[in-house]
């Protein structure tokens, strides 16, 4: 089980308008350290618009967010020095190799003589570039690049996180080690603010996820909670040795139970209650004198979850 | 783990490779010399490592290099063969001198300049400005660190010509003031240069607009570059005859300040470009205006003196048009930087009301260098009223007032400060109220600020002059009251034909009452900007303060500063 222990981003009533256009509503979460939330969302719905004003690149209209107890908007400087942000794009620098790449990075974060070369060799180590210390970051491949990206992000040791996208267009493997890589990172008390497409990746590797549309934040939570907070039924599956009849005129019966049908040798059926009350129905249904020998309550996913969310309004 | 390679030899020494034989004496000192180096490099921004790395692998770089070492290799071989003979007794060197500046003045007016433009230019097309502005470094660091790099890139140039410029020695005619004077024109021009193409790739933000942007930037390269190399020429046609002048030194100084303050003020302005919003972006831009205002008075005084010197006397014609050419400069120029200041966003960031000055005496002044548009209109009208002021206090002093009543008299003197202070007063009033009503509705960003502004004097200008010009009594009848609002044709008018010219005794009331009316209509929202209170600062910046000097390491600072060691 996660146990949070202090929030290293807090997101306040974030707003940004751009014109007519509202990007991001009234925006709150916190991200605690050692804690990998995961932020997951439509095209256009202001992930990378909120991302951005907490990597102090933008400017909120109204609403704060801090950074280790800074706020992005008066101390960016501050903040920089605690957080390492990687875009969905990577940034190309002419006539320039991997470690040259990253020696510019760590000077441009103050990091001054070995202190610089172990932060180098970290993070080469980290990102499993060792093998490409002298290749032009133009020859790299994509997996390469966003490794090269991920390790200039924590070039300084930053406390804070933040990933937008870093998944896509990688490979299977390539993305295997990412969530590899992100795992470390959070095992080691960093935050890691991250955005993806790909939900089944997202629900390995976040504690938590924010869904957001429309620039609104419409739940916050694990996987769980928030099936929780807004999908009380759930499907269960039920096996009896008895004759089926006698169980389904039983469960017809009840008002907790909906569109329940007999499919390849169970009964399927939808009930309104959370766990407690599925233990409970369990306990009376055997209590009635079926012979029960499965009962399946089927988890939610992630996709299920969003889907439900928002109202399958993917764009 | 990865092994990053020693960088210098001493490193390689202190990880124990070259363990073997003592080094020679030599080896020794060059281990010194380069440990010395790499420190140096270790100090050095990082905009310019990186920079100097990419510059020196790059394929334009190498071309230019090669073209300008050609060329130079071509103009010796070309240039012996024309002289021939006469090598031995005429005085060649001014001739190939000329041939090896307009050489190096190429690359460093067009080729060093671009290249900073595009350095910065090139951070945004590649999407890497963003992953730059979220490192430690200061917006100041990134706009010195790409001038640094073309600086280096200039040595290099130079490096090539230099031993040209050395063999110019041999042919007689040339002695080194003249080189040096050659020498700091093409290199003092080619860093402004270089300065301006930086503020012109902060400002050119937009993708689609950086075509023409660049075409215009290389146009007016190509102009500065041929005034460089016309400016150059002159000092080697005249020779070293112009140096013993006293004017020429007095003149280079009066340029020098031009320059340098003119310098800081782009870099300042290219360093606000680029900075984070809610950074304090408009004092160090005040501050490079005060030294520019300061400049002018001394020029002014300057000038003055030269002339009490040569002359014995205060020669009143003469203080007159000081104090004109004065007031028409510093109006201009306040009226310009007032425009823009009146554009800044009104409302202070938390992070600038953290630093506001907390003595009241002194908050009202030292406020005028905060950002805020009632602030810039203070600031703007403070310096002016201040500059006349100075002009008008050395008229009383010269004991010139009251002067005879005609053309370029004292009296026309006082006049037009008075008129010019009461035009920049309420262009910049009435422009600012009208800007902070249209912002209660949309949006109004600096550009279009400094544009209303522009638009309101143009319409002052050219209304009056349209009705004038189309109304049959008016038309043959030269400046009447109706040009009032027109300051060009009013100062132009009261400069050159005298007080009554202009029906002074009139506009004398009208104009300074508009001007205090404007100014008094923007007491208000100035006086809210200037009484702002100091904010404190937040409890967390506090503790970090705290975390940073703990872990700062403690040094003696004297003898007595040691712990005592135990008995």
């Amino acid at each position: 089980m996660f146990m949070p222990r202090r929030p290293l981003i807090e997101v306040r009533e974030l707003h940004r308008y751009f014109g007519p256009t509202k990007a991001v509503v009234d925006m709150s979460f916190e991200v605690y350290a050692g804690e990998v939330f995961g932020y997951i969302g439509p095209n256009g719905a202001g992930k990378t618009t909120s991302m951005r004003i907490i990597s102090t690149l933008d400017e909120p209209t109204y609403g704060d967010a801090l950074v280790d107890g800074f706020s992005v908007v008066d101390d960016p400087d501050r903040v920089r020095r605690r957080l390492g942000f990687m875009p969905d794009y990577f940034g190309t620098y002419q006539n320039m190799n991997v470690v040259e790449y990253l020696d510019f990075f760590a000077r441009a974060y103050g990091l001054r003589s070995y202190e610089r070369k172990r932060a180098i060799e970290y993070a080469m180590d980290f990102t499993l570039l060792n093998q490409l210390a002298d290749k032009p970051i133009n020859g790299l491949s994509k997996g390469m690049k966003q490794r090269l990206a991920l390790g200039r992000t924590m070039i300084h040791d930053p406390a804070v996180l933040i990933l937008d996208e870093p998944a896509a267009g990688l490979d299977p493997r390539a993305r295997i080690e990412l969530r590899e890589m992100i795992g470390r990172l959070a095992a080691d008390g960093k935050s890691v603010l991250i955005s993806s497409h790909i939900l089944t990746e997202l629900a390995e590797m976040c504690h938590r996820v924010g869904i957001i549309e429309q620039g609104q934040l419409l739940a916050v939570g694990t996987v769980d909670e928030i099936s929780n907070q807004t999908e009380t039924r759930s499907e269960v599956r039920l096996r009896v040795l008895d004759e089926p009849d006698g169980v389904l005129n039983y469960l017809r019966a009840r008002d907790d139970v909906s569109d329940i049908a007999f499919r390849n040798g169970q009964v399927v059926l939808t009930h309104s209650g959370g766990p407690a009350e599925q233990a409970a129905l369990l306990r009376q249904i055997v209590d009635t004198g079926f012979q029960v020998v499965e009962f399946a309550s089927k988890t939610k996913s992630l996709e299920d979850v969003f889907m439900h969310v928002t109202e399958g309004r993917v764009q | 783990m990865t092994t990053v390679p020693p960088t210098t030899l001493s490193e390689a020494a202190a990880v124990g490779e070259h363990v073997g034989s003592r080094p020679s004496k030599w080896a020794r000192r060059w281990n010194w010399i380069e440990g010395r180096l790499a420190a140096l490099v270790e100090r050095a921004n990082p905009i310019l490592v990186k920079e100097t790395r990419q510059a020196l692998k790059s394929r334009q770089f190498t071309i230019t290099f090669m073209v300008v070492l050609l060329l130079c290799w071509i103009v010796s071989f070309v240039g012996i063969a024309w002289v021939g003979p006469q090598i031995y007794y005429a005085a060649a060197g001014p001739g190939m001198l000329a041939a090896y500046y307009t050489i190096l003045i190429l690359p460093l007016t067009l080729v060093v300049p671009f290249t900073a433009f595009r350095s910065l230019a090139a951070e945004q097309e590649e999407n890497t400005f963003d992953l730059l502005s979220i490192t430690t470094l200061s917006s100041r660091q990134i706009v010195t660190g790409k001038l640094t790099s073309a600086l280096v890139q200039m040595v290099v140039y130079l490096s090539a010509v230099s031993p040209c410029i050395a063999f110019t020695f041999l042919l007689r005619g040339v002695d080194a003031i003249m080189v040096g004077m050659l020498l700091a024109v093409a290199v003092l021009g080619s860093v402004g240069l270089s300065m301006m193409a930086l503020l012109v790739g902060a400002v050119a933000r937009v993708r689609n607009t950086q075509v023409v942007i660049s075409v215009a930037l290389v146009l007016m390269l190509a102009g500065a570059g041929w005034g460089l190399w016309g400016a150059g020429i002159i000092i080697i046609s005249e020779g070293s005859a112009v140096y013993r002048q006293s004017e020429f030194w007095l003149v280079a100084v009066v340029i020098l300040s031009i320059y340098i303050t003119t310098f800081g003020l782009l870099h300042s302005a290219a360093a606000a470009q680029i900075a984070f919003v809610s950074e304090n972006r408009s004092t160090p831009l005040r501050r490079w205006m005060m030294a520019q205002q300061a400049c002018l008075c001394g020029w002014m005084a300057g000038l003055t003196y030269a002339v009490m010197e040569s002359s014995g006397m205060w020669p009143s014609n003469f203080m007159a048009e000081i104090v004109i050419v004065t007031a028409t400069l510093g109006s201009a120029y306040w009226f310009l930087m007032g425009a823009m200041m009146t554009g800044e966003w009104p409302h202070l960031s938390r992070r600038v009301q953290r630093s506001l000055p907390t003595n009241d005496a002194w908050r009202p002044f030292v406020s005028l260098l905060n950002p805020g548009p009632g602030a810039g209109y203070l600031f703007a009208v403070a310096n002016l009223t201040m500059l006349l002021l100075v002009g008008l206090a050395a008229l009383f002093f010269a004991d010139l007032v009251p002067g005879g009543r005609g053309s370029r008299s004292a009296e026309s003197a006082v006049y037009y400060a008075i008129f010019a202070w009461s035009y920049v007063v309420a262009f910049l009033g009435f422009g600012r109220l009208i800007i902070n009503a249209l912002r209660q509705w949309i949006y109004v960003p600096m550009t279009a600020a400094f544009l209303i502004h522009v638009i309101l004097l143009l319409t002052a200008i050219g209304v009056p002059t349209v009705v004038q010009m189309t109304s049959r009594e008016l038309r043959n009848s030269g400046y009447t009251l109706w040009q009032m609002t027109n300051p060009v044709w009013t100062l132009a008018e009261l400069a050159s034909r005298g007080v009554d010219n202009v029906q002074g005794d009139i506009l004398v009331f009208i104009l300074p009452t508009a001007a205090i009316v404007a100014l008094l209509l923007n007491m208000r929202s100035v006086a809210t900007e200037l009484l702002l209170q100091k904010t404190p600062v937040p409890v967390r910046i506090i503790e970090d303060e705290a975390e940073i000097e703990a872990a700062v390491p403690h040094r003696p600072s004297s003898p007595w500063d040691v712990d005592e060691e135990p008995a």
